[in-house]
């Protein structure tokens, strides 16, 4: 039985392979998609290598065809203007760095809470708690009361009549909603938030410190690392912990003998997507830093509104710099990452 | 019954007096009461969600408990910490330390008792040899079948002697020949020990293999508990009479009257029932067999007939239900043929229809 054209086109030749034609529609649309994303990568690496003039009358795409390629940007970058750029590398690494341990090891202790403890918070008590509080800023914004006693008055309150105050109705959050209590902070867009940021910074005169842009970034990636964790802590069964537990060890000896060898790979994912949001963060850096903290992304927007035009070179070469590390780290621990996001968990 | 006692210090009992489970409104163990002696091996067996797995959890201390009290020999251990209970215990998903090799596993009890290096290598090499696993104790447990896994958390359990051994179905994620060769090495081994072992099981070949004494579990309550044959062959109630045996108890309902237990198209004489009223006739597979029709005491239908290998089982219809016979395998039988079935009258259980309970009339 002779099989027509289409068929031989269009269907496998046995199970596991691709039909010829498909074949080539496929790669020829992954191409395309490949050159899309490629290409502007191409073309950022040789502005870099360009002078003023291979860029104003460009575009050329082809070095030494099109234009001679100059190192004229990156003397610029590494040898005029070098306290700059070190200064900004220099503080995206510290900030990046120090926002990501603290972030990662307060919010991966959270998540190992949420995903083995019950919680049952009974809502009254929080609503109460959250109404104290405010009762107190306004005491001591608007009518002044000495903030010694304003918090003295608040937890007096709270103890003597938080349990009452329970008892009124018994609804209990879960550990449900406190993890969507923590992810729901990711709601509201940066833009939002950052005024009240910058104005509290600003009231303990720490605006353009490393401390406060590092704080910032913790809190704001805190809820991330919950996310993350608390569903690679929930992929280890209980059984190993329970298992450790008759097997004498203590609470510290089943977390550095079972769970932190177990998290590995989820805590390198977690980590470098942490050190990624950082490093890129631009809005909050903005309004945080003027120039002593000033991070690698606002270096770079700066190129943009100097007095001699848009210095595309100096800004390829910027941003050059900067996705390096990036780059590295991604291809360092991209085996973990496979390892912690698709493969997942832990097989017996 | 009583096991011998050589390579570990004097077993101990588990004594569990009135000891509930409450998970908020529902009530998963009701007044459980158990006397477990020194070196027995005691089956707690029932099905899934009577209880049994949270029982053995409660003497594991890895389960709170709502009340009661629990002894391990003469210490109260209901509000110990499970590693200062002495026990030892063996998880359905054996529970293996994925990223440790197998003489890690096998020695994690002892390293985390800070055991001397060479007193851990020593036992390890001793337990591995135990359950066989000498040659693998550089691998990790990934790197084993289902039953090497099996041996590593045995060897893990008995390295460190506890008084102790809890096992929470520990055979039912092995295929079915693997089952029956683990089983026995089990059995062997907890007779070599001599250690006191409870085990959870919803196996109830398992259950009449292994135990020295069985509890059977349901809802909650416990509903038997003696020896394996006892509990076959005097069952206290419906519960526990269709529970234990494969193929199960046949079971006809109707009633006695006159002396006569009768159900649609069943008539047999009871001689010695006192009472009258409505009953459940239950009888073994084993002890009814196929006749030709016309004879027996009940007639009735063949559905179907399975060689199983040693005997052959024919499932018969009848106005009043459907039993199970088993004879022997050379027996042969067409389907839909109309036969007589006998039943041997020294093995009748009648129970009550409404609670349950057994109904004994001598």
């Amino acid at each position: 039985m002779s099989k027509s054209l289409w068929h031989q086109l269009f269907e496998p030749p046995s199970i596991g392979q691709i039909a010829p034609a498909t074949k080539v529609i496929l790669y020829t649309i992954l191409l395309a998609w490949s050159a899309f994303v490629l290409f502007p990568i191409y073309w950022l690496i040789i502005t870099s290598f360009k002078d003023a003039a291979a860029v104003n009358q460009g575009p050329f795409f082809l070095p030494w065809i099109d234009f001679q390629p100059s190192l004229h940007a990156w003397e610029e970058l590494f040898v005029i203007d070098y306290k700059d750029t070190l200064r900004a590398y220099f503080n995206s690494f510290i900030i990046s760095f120090s926002a990501t341990a603290l972030s990662v090891l307060v919010g991966s202790m959270a998540a190992y809470a949420l995903s083995r403890v019950e919680f049952a918070p009974n809502l009254i008590t929080i609503l109460y708690f959250v109404l104290l509080v405010i009762l107190g800023g306004v005491a001591i914004g608007v009518f002044d009361v000495d903030w010694r006693l304003a918090l003295a008055s608040g937890v007096a309150l709270f103890f003597f009549l938080a349990r009452a105050v329970g008892r009124l109705y018994q609804l209990r959050l879960q550990n449900g909603d406190i993890l969507f209590w923590i992810i729901s902070q990711r709601i509201l867009a940066p833009i939002v938030v950052v005024v009240p940021i910058y104005m509290m910074f600003q009231s303990v005169s720490m605006l353009d410190t490393h401390l406060a842009i590092i704080l910032t970034y913790t809190v704001v990636n805190l809820p991330v690392v919950v996310w993350l964790m608390y569903d690679f802590f929930n992929s280890i069964p209980r059984d190993l912990e329970e298992s450790a537990q008759i097997d004498g060890a203590t609470m510290i000896n089943t977390f550095y003998e079972i769970i932190l060898p177990l998290s590995r790979a989820g805590l390198a994912a977690t980590t470098l997507l942490v050190i990624i949001l950082c490093w890129n963060e631009y809005l909050l850096a903005l309004f945080l830093s003027t120039t002593q903290a000033q991070t690698m992304p606002i270096l770079v927007a700066a190129m943009n509104a100097g007095e001699r035009g848009i210095l595309w070179w100096t800004m390829s070469a910027v941003i050059m710099v900067m996705i390096i590390p990036v780059v590295i780290m991604a291809i360092v621990l991209q085996k973990y990452i496979a390892k912690g996001i698709l493969v997942g968990a832990v097989k017996g | 019954m009583i096991a011998k006692t050589n390579a570990f210090s004097a077993a101990k009992s588990i004594s569990i007096q009135s000891l509930n489970k409450y998970y908020h409104l529902f009530h998963a163990l009701k007044n459980l009461s158990l006397e477990v002696n020194p070196g027995e091996f005691l089956v707690l067996l029932g099905p899934s969600g009577c209880g049994k797995s949270t029982a053995l959890r409660m003497i594991a201390g890895l389960e709170s408990i709502s009340s009661g009290e629990i002894y391990i020999g003469d210490n109260n251990v209901t509000n110990v910490l499970p590693k200062y209970r002495d026990i030892a215990m063996v998880f359905q998903s054996y529970a293996l330390y994925p990223h440790k090799t197998v003489a890690e596993n096998i020695g994690f009890p002892l390293k985390m008792a800070k055991s001397p290096k060479e007193e851990i290598t020593a036992a390890v090499d001793a337990a591995a040899k135990q359950v066989e696993l000498g040659d693998y104790l550089d691998r990790l447990p990934g790197q084993l079948s289902g039953g090497q896994r099996q041996r590593v958390a045995l060897a893990r359990a008995i390295i460190r002697r506890p008084a102790v051994f809890l096992m929470d179905e520990p055979l039912s994620n092995l295929d079915a020949k693997l089952r029956g060769n683990m089983r026995a090495e089990l059995k062997h081994m907890q007779n070599e020990l001599g250690i006191t072992t409870v085990y959870v099981t919803h196996d109830q070949i398992e259950a009449m293999t292994l135990a020295h004494r069985v509890a059977v579990l349901k809802d909650g309550v416990l509903q038997q508990l003696g020896a394996p044959k006892d509990i076959y062959s005097d069952p206290e109630n419906l519960f526990v009479a269709g529970f234990m045996g494969s193929p199960p108890m046949n079971f006809i309902s109707g009633s006695i009257e006159n002396k006569t237990f009768s159900a649609r198209g069943v008539h047999i004489p009871v001689s010695d029932a006192p009472i009258n009223g409505n009953v459940t006739l239950g009888f073994r597979p084993e002890d009814c067999s196929v006749l030709d029709a016309g004879n027996g005491d009940l007639q009735a239908t063949v559905y179907t007939a399975e060689l199983t290998g040693d005997h052959v089982l024919v499932t018969l219809r009848l106005e009043a239900g459907q039993l199970v016979a088993k004879m022997p395998r050379e027996f042969e039988i067409a389907s839909d043929m109309n036969v007589g079935v006998s039943i041997d009258q020294n093995h009748l259980y009648f129970f009550d229809n409404e609670t349950g309970s057994r109904l004994r009339f001598t």
